[in-house]
């Protein structure tokens, strides 16, 4: 049974690496790295039933917050870059390079 | 009570900034010297606190001599950081309030890292440090209209988040193996175990975390674009405090016995070897000062690999004392580009030229800084390679030091070719030269004349310079007093 969580969880953390690894599109990159978070809180609920332990939940719990606070701060960051650029839909990897 | 003391201050410091903001026309010299004020207190509590040892929050939480060991570095390197960058030159002057709140619950969560010993706690901290420092990014005032730093912002939350996302999962195999989030029942849990290739993999993925970090070699690629596109204060910031807090938890998770030291040592060889040569070779081809520094700390964070990949209580000494000494370093060499740069601006090499004659004090202290980096004798920079070096060919990594002598010798060429910017090259002569770029990108940097310089800045500039050479000169003393503090958390 634990072994079936695991690969799911294993599934979606490799998903959310390849996603942010090949996609340019700031959303994209965004919901892979949810992704990963996802898969952690995934594989730490399931081995706090294996161990019969609460501490899991607690910090699949504690992910979450954090994961939202994350959330509202690429978020703004988005927004301000939005302002100058006037279109949403495009790649925020431009200016920087070298 | 005292033992918490330094963490208390910043909390009430972060606290008391906050209210600050909310107010509408706040006097900037009660903020500037209430910031310098809080982190000399910060500083001196944790140096109080030095000798305390206690167990909080239901063991969560320890405060040894390791831990604070880290903390007064952390406060020291704040204290720095305050001072010189005082003027905040490159934050607008309506939101220096926050900046400076975010700059303080940045270096709390760094404080509650080194002495937390709970996955819990760890997760928590790092996170506290880590998005105080994501929103410093995109604060930058926008000179020029071009929002490099929102991008830059931007590129370190996603790929931050993502190298916590790595950590999370190793922790959660960590905890899958042992039912526990607590370390100390964490190591007798997993040596029981054996050579469980699970261990290593956990392991290997929370170190990752760290990397990022350190900007150790795979997990380096944020760090030219944040330096150029944070204020330099940030950068400032950015380049030194956080990193001792990762070498810290680098240690603490690095004496978990995973079964297969050999394979982790060797690991961690390939990832200084590559950090060594990425970031040197990249360094040699750039023009902008800050992504210079940038890519030598890349560098920089190979040879800290060399320490740790000893896997014993010496090794890691060596690391910590690498680790102070660049930071003093780059201290150094940010309090000039921050002096240097009238409104915070970037600084190309170009606009070090003349240096010399504009603010000789200045450049006496990029003139040590640099060549201690670059690892010259009687600096902290030498003694730190060498004896580095010289434990690693101990252990019989061969092939490794070698690399690494290579290496030094690649970076000498660009940390002095900054040097020879401000010594040799002259900007008075480049307004006089027909070339009308040459004149037009003087103007900038030299027009000016004489550079403004405060006495608390030229003070802490000094005492850094006397640093570098102290720290060369006793390396024995504290290299032993490093080592002999990581043995108590083994």
């Amino acid at each position: 049974m634990i072994q079936s969580y695991l690969t799911v969880s294993v599934i979606l953390f490799c998903l959310g690496i390849v996603g942010v690894i090949s996609r340019r599109n700031v959303f994209t990159v965004f919901m892979s790295i949810e992704l990963m978070l996802n898969a952690a809180n995934l594989s730490f609920v399931a081995l706090a039933r294996l161990h019969e332990s609460m501490d899991g939940h607690v910090l699949a719990l504690m992910v979450m917050a954090v994961a939202a606070a994350e959330a509202a701060l690429a978020l703004a960051v988005v927004i301000l870059l939005h302002k100058h650029k006037g279109k949403l839909d495009t790649n925020v990897f431009s200016l920087l390079k070298g | 009570m005292i033992a918490l003391l330094p963490e208390l201050v910043l909390t009430f410091g972060a606290l008391l900034y906050f209210i600050v903001s909310l107010f509408k026309a706040p006097d900037i010299g009660l903020q500037r010297n209430g910031a310098i004020a809080i982190a000399l207190l910060a500083f001196a509590t944790a140096c109080l606190a030095g000798g305390q040892e206690a167990t909080l929050f239901y063991g969560a939480y320890q405060v040894d001599t390791f831990s604070q060991l880290f903390k007064v570095l952390i406060s020291f390197a704040f204290l720095v950081v305050v001072i010189f960058g005082q003027h905040l030159k490159g934050i607008r002057s309506e939101i220096r309030p926050e900046y400076t709140m975010f700059l303080l619950l940045s270096v709390l969560g760094l404080m509650l890292l080194v002495s937390s010993v709970e996955l819990i706690a760890i997760f928590i901290s790092l996170e506290l440090s880590s998005f105080a420092l994501y929103l410093l990014v995109p604060l930058r005032d926008d000179h020029h209209g071009t929002r490099m730093q929102m991008e830059a912002g931007i590129k370190y939350i996603l790929f931050g988040v993502m190298a916590t996302g790595l950590m999370l999962y190793g922790m959660s195999y960590l905890f899958g193996l042992t039912g526990s989030t607590y370390l100390s029942e964490i190591v007798p849990a997993i040596s029981a175990m054996g050579d469980q290739p699970a261990v290593l993999i956990a392991v290997v993925m929370i170190l990752a975390g760290f990397f990022y970090k350190l900007a150790v070699f795979p997990m380096h690629f944020w760090v030219p674009d944040i330096y150029q596109g944070a204020s330099n204060e940030t950068t400032g910031f950015i380049a030194t405090v956080p990193k001792l807090g990762a070498v810290a938890l680098l240690i603490r998770f690095m004496t978990l016995p995973t079964g297969y030291p050999e394979f982790l040592s060797e690991l961690l060889g390939g990832v200084a070897v590559c950090s060594m040569f990425y970031g040197n070779l990249s360094a040699l081809v750039q023009t902008d000062v800050k992504r210079i520094l940038g890519y030598s700390g890349i560098s920089h964070a190979g040879f800290v690999m060399l320490g740790l990949l000893t896997l014993g209580a010496e090794g890691y000494g060596l690391a910590i004392y690498y680790i102070a000494g660049y930071v003093v370093m780059n201290l150094a060499c940010f309090l000039v580009i921050c002096q240097v740069s009238r409104e915070g601006e970037n600084l190309s090499v170009k606009s070090l030229a003349g240096l010399h004659r504009r603010q000789p004090i200045l450049a006496i202290i990029l003139a040590v800084s640099l060549f201690a980096l670059a690892g010259i004798p009687p600096m902290v920079g030498f003694m730190a390679k060498f004896f580095l070096l010289t434990s690693t060919l101990e252990q019989g990594h061969l092939v490794l030091v070698i690399l690494a002598a290579i290496n030094t010798a690649i970076a000498i060429f660009y940390y002095l070719s900054m040097v020879k910017a401000a010594y040799t090259d002259d900007a008075d002569d480049a307004d006089d030269a027909d070339d009308a770029d040459d004149a037009h990108e003087a103007e900038g940097a030299g027009a000016g004349g004489e550079l403004q310089l405060d006495p608390l800045t030229r003070m802490t500039g000094v005492s850094l310079v006397v640093l570098i050479l102290v720290m060369g000169a006793l390396p024995a003393k504290l290299v032993a007093m490093a080592g002999n503090i990581v043995q108590t958390i083994m």
